[in-house]
């Protein structure tokens, strides 16, 4: 018996110092000696991140960063506010979506880092760039890095082969992709993708559509606002008229599509290069890019889809060396250089980016001027707010406007608008925030 | 307390007394840390409620309290998770008699002697059980693609337009299809080893008897195995309520598959894109308790035939 | 009386006389087996040849016209930030392996002492064992995540691991085989002999129900190579995990990235592979008698 004891008990016993050898604890210590290597670690999946990540690396022998590839943005959300509340595992470092940031600070996942950053550092970011990380407030919760200002991406071979002209207003979009349907009824100029909210996010935002404010100490939710409106109807108008497509775009269906030239056009935003050359790399040469279509040609303004910053978390035992680290890959030529080069973004430090994009992404090589539309594009965007629960109005936009798409109804997609403006707002109001 | 061995008077009586307790220890131990626990956790999170003040920016602007009952009337009454409930439910009904109706089918052919291709088919029948239901709902996924689908490749070879899977009117079946290509290898193998338990003299008595195949399978092997197939009913509906891989992995490839699905991707959206933990607690324990109520009943009726040599 | 209580009963020698009457061939219950045979060979079939296709032949060539890219495809997925594919193949060996066996002697432990011990709790614990294979994946991740947490086993192998190793299902399974396959005699000899509980566990029980230890490893290695979930909220770092979370998220990034699907294709089919080999090595131990498992001959 007694061995029968010691048997079980060497069992569980070995057990807990395997477990134990495998288990690999990374938080730091907590003291910030500044002699002492400090390790860091960085949530973030754009690309070769780890690569852009080397430079700092080999240049800072004392901070060394390390980067955790994440899945995407949504699922590196996800894990961050769960491991703030469990209260470990966070990392030192994240790449912070724009719309997330108002999420993640309500949540207390991101530390205030005014202090830590040196006072030049908001000089190199446009006043609407740097609001998104400070959301209007003394604090400043991360550092941009890029920004998604959207245009026009189109196949220049078939315009020509249908005589077509590039649209410059949403009239003559709608023109446009009513022709080329016509011409090709299996073509599309492009298509409404009822699984990217933040897509449609910067078409709402052209019209200047903001679907969150700040109104003192209250929220303010305005989804359902006459800009929004006008927008959705106009899509569901298209999709119900069968000229434009419905099905979700970043779908192999979809990149198939790309390849064999029946979605003719893409509003998509400044770093669609990089999606065009792996979705739609039979094609390379045949794509052109402009500047969006307009509501009021006399205003040109376009929006944003995706953009990041760099943020540090309210768990990280190295707030100061993070920050520094933050500042440094956002604004320092060297890293801006090699984000722009490198991991293929668009840096939001646009004049160290104007210094190093003189020449078009690889896959634009047929368009030199690709850098001088974006930088024309850029500065037009309208500003916008995001919400402490972004979250909750992008799954309702999935649940709400899939229907919609599905059924081709423009009264369904202006209905879909709606339900997101009841589900996000009950959704504040539930949570506790002050709202009117 | 009372020793199951009856009439010895061995001296280790003692050692008999803890040797249970003993065998049990490290299950008694692990259960309590990785489910009894976390259980007990999800039940007090369920009661539980984050409140946010003012606009809920900066440290200390949210707090958790009590909530009562509140989260569980959430639940409820949210028309998400009722219609989830509903669909899961319509999904089941086609699943189990789907899955365990071929499952049965294949079971009884492959006890049957004079059909060929056993060895080959049951291993084939039972290799999607090898396969991740992550793994398998991609590569269906990708055969449901009118760009991949061979029956579209078909369907456009002969002229006819090939139903889309994943349109809205096909997309439960769609989703059924890859449970029962999942399930039924694996049911077919349960309901086959009950099969070869039935004692040859039987069936040698009705085939005597002048029975056909059709006749001893339905009358003399069917009857016979109906614990096992009460059994896997009970599992596969536990499986049917916890439907989260398949519609997850599919959800990005079209518009008809919305977040809240079906009733796992519910608490899932709650928990992980809403972040209110409080809230899926709560509806975990609603979808469990449901689960009990459906399933512990038939289960106990079928442990008492299990076990009742054993124990008699 | 025997250990091959489990195995079905051997009917080779019983009642050859009716068997062996000569009959046609059932040519309808062939064509059904086969029919279903092939069903179940859709995809397995398709995930072969796509493995052989080029980025731009998945969406343009015939559904399963095999293509020559393999060996490419297999190599830009190793090259895949340096091997990290290998890495998650290794780890998910040493989850399902480590986790399997682990399991299967907890589960052997507590599946006699509950079948052939009766001690106080014994009723209880056997409910709470039943109803813990009722309860779903799902509901259990999300506290167990902020309990290990509370521990710092969070994005660790130890996160895994230990949930993994306590499988309800298995214990139940564990008790139906002493049931069927210990006789109580056999255990009361080797008692009279002079045996401790210990050595009687080890000696004689164990060599017993061995078949049925080895269904109840490969019940549970498939159990945690197959888990999704927990892995997936546990870990953070894509260097711990197993091959169903790492492919989950290379076929996120597909989405912006599709040269990724064709690694993705080739992942799952390296993936299956080992765990359809061990099917056909192990196919005879794939017996389960959850329901029936009493019935002795």
């Amino acid at each position: 018996m007694r061995r029968l004891l010691r048997g079980s008990l060497v069992l569980l016993a070995s057990s807990a110092m395997l477990l134990t050898a495998c288990s690999s604890g990374s938080s730091g210590d907590g003291t910030s000696n500044p002699s002492e290597k400090v390790e860091l670690t960085y949530w973030s999946w754009a690309t070769n991140m780890d690569k852009t990540v080397q430079v700092w690396n080999d240049s800072h022998p004392n901070i060394h960063v390390t980067v955790n590839k994440q899945d995407g943005g949504d699922p590196a959300v996800t894990k961050l506010l769960t491991a703030v509340k469990a209260g470990s595992g966070a990392p030192d470092l994240m790449q912070a979506e724009y719309q997330a940031i108002p999420t993640m600070v309500a949540a207390g996942a991101l530390a205030d880092i005014k202090a830590d950053l040196g006072p030049d550092v908001q000089k190199q970011f446009s006043p609407g760039v740097w609001s998104a990380v400070t959301l209007g407030t003394a604090a400043v919760y991360a550092v941009p890095q890029d920004s998604g200002p959207m245009m026009f991406y189109y196949r220049d071979d078939i315009f020509q082969k249908y005589g077509l002209t590039v649209p410059t207003t949403w009239d003559e979009y709608a023109a446009t992709a009513r022709k080329l349907h016509a011409a090709d009824p299996k073509a599309f100029l492009g298509t409404f993708s009822a699984t990217d909210p933040g897509w449609f996010v910067g078409l709402t935002q052209q019209n200047g559509a903001s679907w969150w404010g700040i109104d003192g100490d209250k929220w303010s939710v305005s989804i359902d606002s006459e800009q929004s409106r006008k927008v959705a109807g106009y899509w569901g108008g298209l999709v119900q008229e069968g000229v434009i497509d419905n099905t979700p775009m970043y779908t192999p269906g979809w990149n198939a599509a790309l390849n064999n030239g029946t979605q003719v056009g893409w509003l998509s935003a400044v770093w669609a290069p990089g999606v065009l050359a792996g979705s739609a790399e039979t094609t390379v040469g045949k794509w052109k890019v402009a500047p969006m279509p307009q509501w009021n040609s006399g205003a040109p303004a376009t929006g944003n889809w995706g953009g990041s910053s760099t943020a540090v978390t309210a768990q990280s035992q190295h707030k100061a060396a993070a920050a520094q680290f933050a500042a440094w890959i956002n604004t320092d030529p060297a890293a801006v250089k090699a984000l722009a080069t490198v991991s293929s973004v668009y840096p939001a430090d646009t004049a160290a980016s104007a210094a190093v994009l003189t020449s078009p992404p690889a896959y634009f090589a047929n368009q030199p001027d690709f850098y001088s539309v974006v930088s024309k594009v850029a500065s037009t965007a309208n500003p916008f707010t995001y919400g402490p629960n972004t979250n909750v109005a992008y799954s309702a936009y999935n649940d709400a406007f899939g229907p919609a798409a599905q059924a081709k109804s423009q009264a369904g997609f202006l209905t879909a608008l709606t339900r997101m403006q009841d589900v996000t707002l009950q959704d504040l109001k539930s949570t506790g925030f002050s709202t009117n | 307390m009372r020793i199951m061995a009856t009439g010895t008077t061995k001296p280790s009586t003692g050692s008999r007394r803890t040797a249970p307790y003993v065998f049990v220890a490290p299950a008694v131990v692990l259960f309590t840390l990785s489910i009894a626990i976390p259980i007990g956790y999800a039940v007090y999170l369920s009661l539980r409620t984050v409140k946010v003040s003012g606009l809920g920016l900066g440290q200390g602007a949210r707090s958790e309290t009590w909530a009562g009952l509140t989260n569980y009337a959430r639940s409820l009454t949210d028309t998400d998770f009722l219609t989830s409930v509903g669909r899961v439910v319509l999904y089941g009904a086609i699943v189990i008699p789907m899955m365990l109706g071929l499952a049965l089918l294949f079971a009884l052919l492959l006890d049957t002697d004079r059909v060929s291709a056993r060895g080959f088919s049951r291993v084939v029948i039972f290799l999607p059980f090898a396969v991740p239901a992550v793994i398998s709902s991609l590569l269906w996924g990708f055969l449901y693609l009118p760009s991949v689908s061979p029956f579209t490749f078909v369907a456009t070879a002969v002229g006819i337009t090939a139903p889309q899977p994943l349109a809205p009117n096909l997309v439960l079946f769609a989703i059924a299809n890859i449970a029962v290509w999942g399930g039924t290898g694996f049911n077919m193998i349960v309901l086959y080893t009950s099969l070869r338990s039935i004692p040859t003299e039987l069936r040698d008595a009705a085939r005597l008897d002048g029975a056909n195949e059709l006749q001893i399978a339905l009358r003399i092997k069917v009857p016979i195995i109906i614990p096992s197939l009460v059994m896997t009913s009970i599992f596969s509906l536990i499986a049917t309520l916890q439907v989260f891989a398949e519609p997850t992995v599919l959800r990005p490839l079209t518009n008809t598959i919305s977040t809240s699905w079906s009733p796992l991707m519910t608490i899932y959206r709650d928990a992980f894109t809403r972040d209110d933990i409080y809230s899926a607690a709560a509806t975990s324990v609603v979808l469990a308790t449901a689960t009990f109520v459906l399933s512990f009943g038939f289960l106990r009726v079928v442990q008492a035939r299990a076990f009742a040599q054993e124990t008699r | 009386m025997t250990v091959t209580a489990l195995e079905p009963p051997a009917r080779t020698a019983s009642a050859p006389t009716a068997r062996s009457r000569p009959g046609r061939p059932n040519l309808l219950g062939t064509l059904v087996l086969l029919i279903g045979a092939l069903y179940c060979l859709i995809p397995v079939i398709w995930v072969l040849t796509a493995a052989t296709k080029s980025g731009a032949e998945l969406f343009s060539t015939f559904t399963y016209a095999p293509s020559t890219h393999l060996w490419d495809n297999i190599l830009n997925l190793s090259a895949y930030r340096d091997g990290l594919f290998w890495r998650w193949a290794l780890n998910t060996v040493f989850y399902a392996g480590v986790g399997g066996v682990l399991s299967t002697v907890v589960s052997a432990m507590a599946g006699y002492g509950l079948a052939k011990f009766r001690f106080r709790g014994r009723a209880a614990l056997f409910n709470a064992i039943l109803a813990g294979v009722l309860v779903p994946g799902v509901i259990l991740a999300v506290p167990q995540y902020l309990l290990f947490a509370q521990v710092g086993l969070t994005n660790s192998y130890a996160g895994v691991l230990l949930p993994s190793i306590i499988s309800p299902y298995g214990i139940y399974l564990a008790r139906i085989y002493v049931s069927a396959a210990v006789p109580d005699e056999v255990l009361e000899s080797a008692r009279t002999d002079g045996a401790g509980e210990a050595r009687v566990f080890r000696s004689i029980v164990m060599p017993m129900m061995a078949p049925g230890l080895v269904t109840i490893f490969l019940f549970q290695f498939v159990a945690i190579w197959n888990n999704f979930l927990l892995p997936y909220v546990m870990l953070g770092d894509d260097r711990l995990f197993p091959l169903t979370v790492g492919l989950s998220g290379l076929l996120n990034q597909g989405a912006g990235q599709p040269a990724l699907y064709t690694s993705v294709i080739t992942g799952a089919l390296l993936s299956i592979v080992p765990l359809v080999a061990l099917f056909l090595l192990l196919q005879r131990f794939w017996r389960v008698d959850i329901a029936a498992g009493a019935v002795k001959s």
